[in-house]
């Protein structure tokens, strides 16, 4: 269960203090796949980054599996995020000069996995998303914009996390491919039982999710 | 994937760049390994200068110079005082004097200053110098094996023959420190009175004489004891007899010139010249071969100072290069740490992989450093040290000192000369630094690669703790 209370993120600008999460409180039960929909400067990747604790928030607290992970220090944080987070970004976000197969099992390393172990994982979560073997020793550079973010989520579940956060995933992919790549991350938080955040502008992928939640000025104005 | 390989491959992403980069390091590098050797060999040069002088102290009188020693001459009764020092096994004494051979023309512009001593008819002698001058070479003449400056230049009359030394010494054994070997004949004696005396096989030679053969000084017929030989061409030109004799002969009776003390340990070098100075206070100059190794080696010591700050140099300008480098990655590549930090990596493995990226830089510049020290260690250090020499050597050329040694006449001329003209010697060999480039410069030269990309990379590690994760997000 991801339990969000009342989390609030402010930053200090020139003119004094810019609230980019006002008062957000949500849940979303384990295995959900669930959409944060908004305009442009609504929150929504601010929100992204605090679920992922890549920020820490001014006020609130985010509950995973019943653990304020944002009063964890920095160390703990840092093995959070390797043990319990994936994600996945709009432009992939692929190191350039590793392969497709070198970046899947990259976070394996970071978690202590053996190499022979690592491989073998690495191969078979780009069978999943559809990576064949000739592909898998590419570079980026060598693959169409779908296949890295197949790649990209083949990364974000190498250590099987438990929550998957995903910042606009088909915003930089062509209708079809979008289409493909949000089936694959579906089908994904059914088979994995993995509690699933997407944060889109893409009104008819929010429409598909099982839930959807709207923000507008860094407020949560509706489900 | 670990960091150390990570950090390897991503040191070649940009592989026109990353060459620049070595190659300058490997500039670097090199002239730090370059200055190492130099400051090495020159060290272990000054060191053997020093071993190698041994524990003497020489006793000149004070303010002694070829010109002007007149009447400021040691007595034997106060080197009998530093005789009876504590550590002192020997006093070496001598009187030296100047002998012109019979016949012989002196230039006019040479030697004209004010002359010290007695310079007279009575300094005569019937022996010609076995040191032959080219008379056509101008100011500058050479021969015998010998090379002489004259005075303000000019010619030499075809009949000048080089004036002969003439030592009284009580330890014929031995010559301003040097070992004489005798090849015929005995020794000797130095402390007693007798009309005998020992010339080099070189004068014998010249002369027609042997052991037995007599010849005439200060108008006196003094007889062949022994020839001898030492190894140096400057004694080629020299008589010796007993120290008694000299001072009979050029009627400086109780004088002595200049003499060696011998302590009976280098260890005690230091308190026996202590010694000495409080023994003879102002009346005589002391110095020790420590002292003298350290004026020797001076030009030496200007050179591992050069090469000490040029070392620090080179190596702070290594790690500016690294500096500058890792930054400028780092600030290319801060959404990639964002991303890595973002999935997982902890701020140290990240600091760890981009210090193994500075470090490979840092040894592929050492490979290229340690090629360039290797083949350009040796000719610098040796043009260092003879630029360094070359300064010295012209100095002490146009010294009067050295002129003075082949002066007319005037008691005593001979000591400090002698003594200039055995630093000479030792100076000499300071052009004799060879360069060694073994293991443990090969490692000072790694080491210094290693440290070169540690500091290089230690505010790279700062700001790359400083990048948030979060700024992957931001970048979106």
């Amino acid at each position: 269960m991801l339990k969000v209370v009342k989390v609030s993120k402010e930053f200090v600008s020139g003119d004094g203090h810019v609230s980019a999460v006002d008062n957000v409180s949500f849940e979303v039960p384990d295995g959900q796949f669930v959409s944060i929909i908004g305009k442009s400067g609504s929150g929504k990747t601010t929100l992204l980054s605090l679920l992922g604790t890549l920020e820490r928030p001014t006020k609130g607290t985010i509950e995973v599996g019943g653990r304020d992970v944002a009063s964890l220090n920095d160390h703990s944080l840092v093995a959070y995020r390797r043990k319990k987070i994936g994600f996945v970004f709009q432009s992939y976000n692929l190191l350039p000069n590793l392969s497709a197969l070198e970046n899947v099992m990259l976070p394996l390393g970071f978690a202590g996995v053996p190499r022979r172990e690592r491989k073998q994982r690495a191969q078979e979560l780009l069978n999943e998303v559809g990576i064949k073997d000739d592909k898998q020793n590419r570079k980026p550079s060598r693959l169409s914009g779908g296949e890295q973010q197949r790649v990209a989520i083949a990364r974000a579940l190498a250590n099987k996390p438990s929550l998957i956060l995903a910042d606009e995933p088909t915003g930089n992919l062509d209708s079809e491919t979008g289409k493909m790549i949000f089936e694959l991350l579906h089908n994904l938080a059914r088979s994995e039982n993995t509690t699933i955040v997407v944060v889109t502008h893409d009104l008819s992928i929010a429409g598909k999710t099982d839930e959807s939640f709207r923000l507008q000025d860094g407020k949560l104005i509706a489900k | 994937m670990n960091f150390v390989t990570l950090g390897i491959r991503n040191a070649f992403r940009n592989v026109v760049r990353s060459a620049a980069i070595m190659l300058i390091l490997g500039l670097s590098i090199g002239l730090s390994l370059v200055m190492l050797i130099a400051h090495q060999a020159v060290s272990n040069k000054i060191s053997s200068v020093k071993d190698s002088i041994g524990n003497t102290i020489t006793i000149a009188p004070a303010g002694f110079s070829g010109f002007s020693q007149v009447n400021n001459s040691l007595t034997t009764s106060q080197l009998a005082k530093v005789q009876a020092l504590p550590h002192v096994t020997n006093v070496a004494e001598t009187l030296t004097d100047r002998l012109t051979t019979i016949g012989s023309t002196s230039p006019s512009s040479f030697f004209n200053q004010s002359s010290s001593g007695s310079s007279n008819t009575s300094n005569m002698t019937s022996l010609t110098s076995p040191v032959t001058i080219n008379t056509s070479g101008g100011g500058l003449g050479g021969g015998g094996g010998g090379r002489f400056f004259i005075s303000g230049g000019g010619q030499l009359p075809t009949s000048f023959s080089l004036p002969i030394s003439i030592v009284g010494t009580n330890d014929p054994t031995q010559l301003n420190g040097t070992s004489l070997t005798i090849t015929s004949g005995q020794a000797i004696n130095g402390t007693a009175s007798a009309d005998n005396a020992m010339i080099s096989k070189s004068m014998a030679s010249k002369n027609s004489l042997k052991v037995g053969s007599t010849f005439t000084a200060y108008s006196t017929t003094l007889t062949v004891a022994a020839l001898f030989t030492s190894g140096t061409q400057s004694s080629d030109n020299d008589v010796i007899v007993s120290l008694p004799t000299e001072q009979s002969l050029s009627s400086q009776s109780g004088d002595v010139t200049s003499a060696i003390a011998t302590v009976d340990s280098v260890d005690n070098l230091t308190s026996a010249t202590s010694a000495i100075k409080n023994v003879l206070g102002s009346s005589a100059d002391v110095t020790s071969s420590e002292e003298q190794a350290d004026q020797t080696v001076q030009p030496l010591n200007s050179v591992k100072t050069i090469s000490f700050y040029s070392l620090i140099g080179a190596v702070i300008a290594g790690g500016i290069i690294i500096l500058m480098t890792m930054i400028m990655i780092v600030r290319e590549r801060r959404r990639e740490i964002g991303i890595l930090k973002a999935i997982g990596a902890s701020n140290l493995r990240v600091i760890l992989q981009f210090m193994s990226e500075a470090l490979t830089f840092t040894v592929l510049g050492a490979v290229i450093g340690l090629i360039i020290g290797v083949i350009g260690g040796n000719p610098v250090t040796q043009m260092l040290v003879s630029n360094s020499n070359t300064a010295t050597t012209v100095t002490t050329t146009s010294s009067p000192s050295v002129a003075a040694r082949f002066g007319g006449g005037g008691s005593g001329g001979g000591g400090f000369t002698r003594h200039a003209l055995g630093l000479g010697n030792v100076g000499s060999n300071l052009h004799n630094i060879q360069a060694d480039v073994g293991w443990s410069i090969l490692l000072y030269g790694f080491g210094a690669a290693v440290l070169i990309a540690i500091i290089g990379s230690a505010l790279a590690g700062w700001m790359i703790a400083r990048v948030r994760p979060s700024e992957v997000m931001r970048s979106e």
